[in-house]
């Protein structure tokens, strides 16, 4: 075939498919289109999944007439001048490219009004081919109608997802962006049916039940963090609340939602060695920051971002994230006993929820500079950290600080539980979790040399090697993790197929057999798991933990249990056990005095 | 039953079979104590099913019969009786034994003693004679070398051989062993071998006094089961099945490196490093330095934390071969040079990651094998 210059349709479909790439991209579009103009009610209405109708009404700044045609018109746009204004973008659109990417690839009317116009300008695109304006009668604001999307790409059509999946996709979507914006009234009705409707009064809490459904999103914890002009607000889940994927973790960089696997992975170091391996919070978190500090303008459908000073962010996020984890993080107490521990903690939140540091700063303009204008005024010089002891997760009375409170040993019971005595009561101790913390903490020291890199952690060396024969997935693991057993402490050495010679073990584990001690490591991951190198490592010490720790049911002398609880005041989390499990339960004094009707119900 | 015993003899007795006294057991008579008269003596006996103690008694019998009395209620009893004699007198019909000593009368709720588990009667006729102080010796340089976890439960026990005129203690928990000869008086007609619960043994150790001369070893054929007798003192243990290793094969026939020490210093410098090591890994760290013409060579030993700080000692010691560097666990180090009774001790390696091994020097029937640990310098 000779070269030749593509016809203006082909190539504006060609590069439609980079924008709209299925009925859920035109819904994003449209939607931020409405936010950008100021909307304080949006109404989406899909019609089979999108493929036939998808109609976004708007009450925002509307089009004037003249410019209409400059909207579906590619590289239009009303939102930046110059290349300068791209790096301080305050919009969700910059390209110019959604209308035109839209309307060539299905068949729209645009009809919009601005406030002070006498009547609305309606505009028809049928693939790209602009038809003639026309004035007709409606309200101020803008409404797209967009009917039989690819109908002139038939490819495309073919490579969508069943209907379930894309409607699903579409309530998504529109869910996040409701708690994205919580002032901005959203109704979506799909095929008839409304599936979402915010009220717009602020309330995220109502609009993440949507997301989550009622009872999760009433245990969701609430994150508010401010520091240096970033700003971070949402919810996340507590340590007993978790899925198996990362799909439940929703990510908006000012007003735009992200798949950022860096921000992802500073929220998951958030929840590092709370959780059991394996299992990932839920999430709705919104960072705001000056928009000159992040690059928007890096992906085709903008979900990727680039910050300037990442490190800053990432541990802004973490540390914020973890701060909020730990408030909600006590030793679970008394009433915690029949619930699922951490639950109880939930309504402490939600009262303070009511305060006005969270909605206040959202009931103006969202997305429009969230991070600068928005962000809470300015703290006079010099009183920094008092405004901080003002956050939320601080004003929570008998939050106990993320450290082990000081431990007086009173006794063992049951060969499994330390009573121990603290300021503030009884504390009951799982020895077995205590423990396993304990030297999952040391090991983890041990792993890291003095310069903070990873070293050898040393190795006891057997007086006859163990002969150890795996299954093949789990023989597959070791073969490919030689060198990380060896820096755990494992020389390990091939020996025939599935077989294997243990040489050294961690001198953690010098107490247990060498053979059950590397077959535990390795056994039960799943075979499908290919978890990245870091967290490998820490899977693996956890589980040499758990296994190196005391059981329960062994009897320990008192300096033994003394030596336990002092190690354990030692610890970082000296509240949860590697595996997310909490090691200790904290009985008040007030609680105890209630319980023996000391004194009456406060 | 209707006996008399001193109060010291009745006292000392039940210390030695308290220990086989099971605490925590779904058998109520366990916990308690048989007594029964014997040929003219008193017979205290305890049992939990793994290890069975007896112990024999004078006392003035003037009707036989037994009974089994609850250990800890007895114990402390006649711990707190103040006269010499304590008469005891048993209803058979209640099995209540009544027990006065001076102005102290009481009665005690028994269990009949054909509740007891039967104790075995050895024949003591071939038996093996093994003089008391050398056994004992043996099992304080062995047992300790016993692994205390029952993942491999034939390395609980300590592997006791019989050959000629030669008896072998040996141990290993899997990062060292211990191995130790003795001769006997008297050869055995037939080698034997049995894996005796290192717990057992060290019981034994505790209850076959100086006093006396030897002890007798029954190993009751297809019994699984070996009983140590003295004169007044029986001990019977159930053997650990199993095939034990062959520890001699895992000791290094030769060395590259070989420093002769003090034992004193050794030990004084592992405890030292012990303080510092205890923290961490429990590593120590030792510095083979090979001598000069004119200056002996060294032995630096070093044991260290992160939270406590930093202790080395350099001990003078005779160097043959190259210097060599290697870390043990401090421990090992330490209960190994404990049992050690030579003035002056060998520690022999080839390199950091094979066997270290001791042996004092002057005496070729004990040799200790320790496994290092591999660090990171
Ligand atoms: N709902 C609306 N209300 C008011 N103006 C709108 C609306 N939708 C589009 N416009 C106007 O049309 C222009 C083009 O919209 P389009 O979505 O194609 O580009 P953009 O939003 O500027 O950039 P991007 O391609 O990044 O979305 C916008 O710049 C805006 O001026
Ligand atoms: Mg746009």
């Amino acid at each position: 075939m000779p070269i030749q210059t593509l016809p203006q349709e082909v190539a504006s479909q060609i590069a439609a498919g980079e924008v709209v790439e299925r009925p859920a991209s035109v819904v994003k579009e449209l939607l931020e289109n409405s936010l950008d103009a100021g909307a304080s009610f949006i109404s989406v209405k899909v019609e089979e999944a999108g493929k036939s109708l998808i109609e976004v009404v708007d009450d925002g700044a509307g089009i004037p007439a003249g410019e209409l045609h400059l909207a579906v018109a590619r590289h239009a746009t009303s939102k930046l001048r110059s290349a300068e204004d791209l790096f301080h973008i305050s919009t969700l659109g910059f390209r110019g490219e959604a209308l035109a990417s839209i309307t060539s690839v299905s068949r729209t009317t645009i009809t919009s009004r601005t406030k002070d116009a006498a009547s609305a300008t309606r505009l028809r695109i049928e693939g790209g081919i602009v038809g003639e304006a026309s004035a007709v009668g409606a309200p101020p604001g803008t409404v797209v109608r967009v009917e039989d999307l690819f109908y002139n790409v038939p490819a495309r059509l073919k490579f969508l997802k069943s209907d379930v999946t894309e409607k699903r996709q579409i309530d998504i979507l529109a869910t996040r962006y409701a708690l994205a914006y919580p002032h901005v009234r959203l109704h979506l009705i799909q095929d008839g049916k409304p599936t979402l409707q915010t009220s717009g009064n602020g309330n995220q809490r109502e609009i993440l039940a949507a997301l989550y459904g009622a009872d999760i999103a009433r245990q969701m914890l609430e994150v508010y963090a401010q520091e240096e002009g970033l700003g971070l607000r949402g919810f996340i889940s507590p340590v007993a609340l978790t899925r198996s994927n990362r799909r439940e973790i929703t990510l908006f960089v000012n007003g735009r939602p992200v798949q950022d696997t860096a921000l992802t992975a500073a929220l998951l170091q958030a929840y590092h060695t709370l959780l059991m391996v394996g299992r990932y919070p839920l999430a709705a978190l919104f960072l705001s920051l000056p928009a000159e500090e992040v690059d928007v303008n890096v992906h085709p459908t903008k979900a990727e971002v680039r910050f300037r000073e990442s490190g800053k962010i990432f541990s802004f996020f973490t540390r914020s994230v973890r701060k909020a984890l730990m408030a909600a993080l006590p030793a679970p107490g008394m009433d915690g006993f029949s619930s699922e521990w951490g639950q109880p903690k939930w309504r402490n939140l939600d009262r303070d929820s009511a305060q006005p540091t969270w909605s206040e700063p959202l009931r103006r303009q969202p997305a429009v500079d969230w991070g600068e204008e928005n962000a809470p005024p300015p703290e006079p010089p010099g009183e920094a950290p008092v405004q901080e002891a003002q956050a939320p997760v601080f004003q929570q009375p008998r939050v106990p600080s993320l450290a082990a409170p000081i431990l007086r040993l009173v006794g063992q019971i049951a060969s499994a539980y330390l009573v121990a005595e603290g300021p503030d009561g009884l504390y009951l101790v799982d020895q077995h979790a205590a423990h396993e913390r304990v030297l999952y903490e040391k090991m983890m020291a041990q792993h890291l040399d003095a310069a903070g890199q990873p070293g050898k952690i040393p190795a006891q060396a057997l007086l006859q090697p163990a002969l150890v024969e795996l299954p093949a997935a789990a023989a597959r693991l070791v073969t490919e993790q030689l060198s990380l057993l060896e820096h755990l402490g494992f020389e390990v050495e091939p020996f025939g197929p599935g077989a294997f010679l243990v040489r050294a073990v961690p001198v953690l584990l010098s107490g247990m057999d060498a053979g059950a001690a590397l077959r535990v490591l390795v056994e039960d991951f799943e075979e499908d798991e290919t978890p990245l190198q870091s967290e490998l490592e820490a899977r693996v010490i956890a589980r040499v933990c758990k296994r190196a720790a005391v059981k329960a049911g062994q009897a320990l002398s008192a300096d033994e249990q003394r030596a336990l609880l002092h190690d354990l005041e030692a610890c970082q989390s000296p509240r949860t056990c590697p595996h997310g499990r909490p090691t200790m339960i904290h009985l008040s004094v007030d609680l105890l005095e209630r319980q023996f009707g000391r004194r009456g119900a406060r | 039953m209707k006996i008399s015993v001193l109060q010291e003899n009745l006292a000392h007795g039940l210390s030695i079979v308290s220990r086989a006294v099971s605490s925590r057991s779904t058998l109520p008579v366990l916990a308690n104590v048989l007594i029964a008269t014997d040929e003219g003596r008193l017979r205290l006996s305890a049992t939990n099913l793994e290890l069975g103690i007896t112990c024999w008694i004078g006392a003035k019998i003037q009707e036989e019969g037994s009974t089994t009395v609850p250990a800890r209620t007895f114990t402390e009893l006649v711990s707190t009786l103040t006269d010499k004699q304590v008469d005891m007198n048993l209803n058979v019909r209640t099995q209540t034994l009544n027990v006065r000593c001076g102005a102290s009368n009481t009665d005690l709720k028994c269990i009949d003693a054909q509740e007891f588990p039967p104790m075995p009667v050895p024949d003591l006729s071939d038996g093996i004679q093994i003089n008391v102080a050398d056994l004992k010796e043996m099992i304080q340089q062995v047992a300790f070398a016993a692994s205390t976890d029952d993942a491999r439960p034939i390395l609980t026990g300590v592997q006791v051989s019989l050959n000629g005129n030669r008896i072998t203690l040996s141990a290993a928990d899997g990062f060292r062993l211990s191995v130790r000869h003795a001769e006997l008086s008297s050869a055995v007609p037939n080698p034997v071998s049995a894996v005796i619960p290192a717990r057992a043994l060290v019981e034994l150790s505790r209850i076959a006094t100086d006093g006396e001369q030897v002890v007798t070893m029954i190993l009751p054929p297809g019994r699984s089961q070996v009983i140590f007798r003295t004169r007044d003192t029986e001990l019977v243990s159930q053997l650990i099945d199993g095939v034990f290793p062959d520890l001699v094969q895992l000791i290094p026939k030769s060395y590259r490196t070989r420093a002769l020490l003090s034992t004193a210093s050794f030990l004084k410098a592992c405890k030292q490093a012990e303080i510092f090591a205890r923290e961490g890994s429990r590593i120590a760290r030792l510095n083979v330095q090979a001598g000069g013409e004119m200056q002996p060579g060294t032995v630096e030993i070093t044991g260290q934390s992160e939270e406590t700080g930093h202790n080395q000692t350099v001990i003078d010691a005779s160097v043959e071969g190259s210097s060599q560097m290697i870390a043990f666990n401090v421990r090992f180090l330490r209960e190994a040079l404990d049992v050690i009774k030579t003035p002056n001790v060998a520690l022999e390696t080839n390199s950091d990651t094979s066997p270290g091994v001791l042996r004092p020097v002057g005496e070729e029937s004990f040799v200790h094998v320790i496994m290092p640990m591999h660090v990171s310098n």
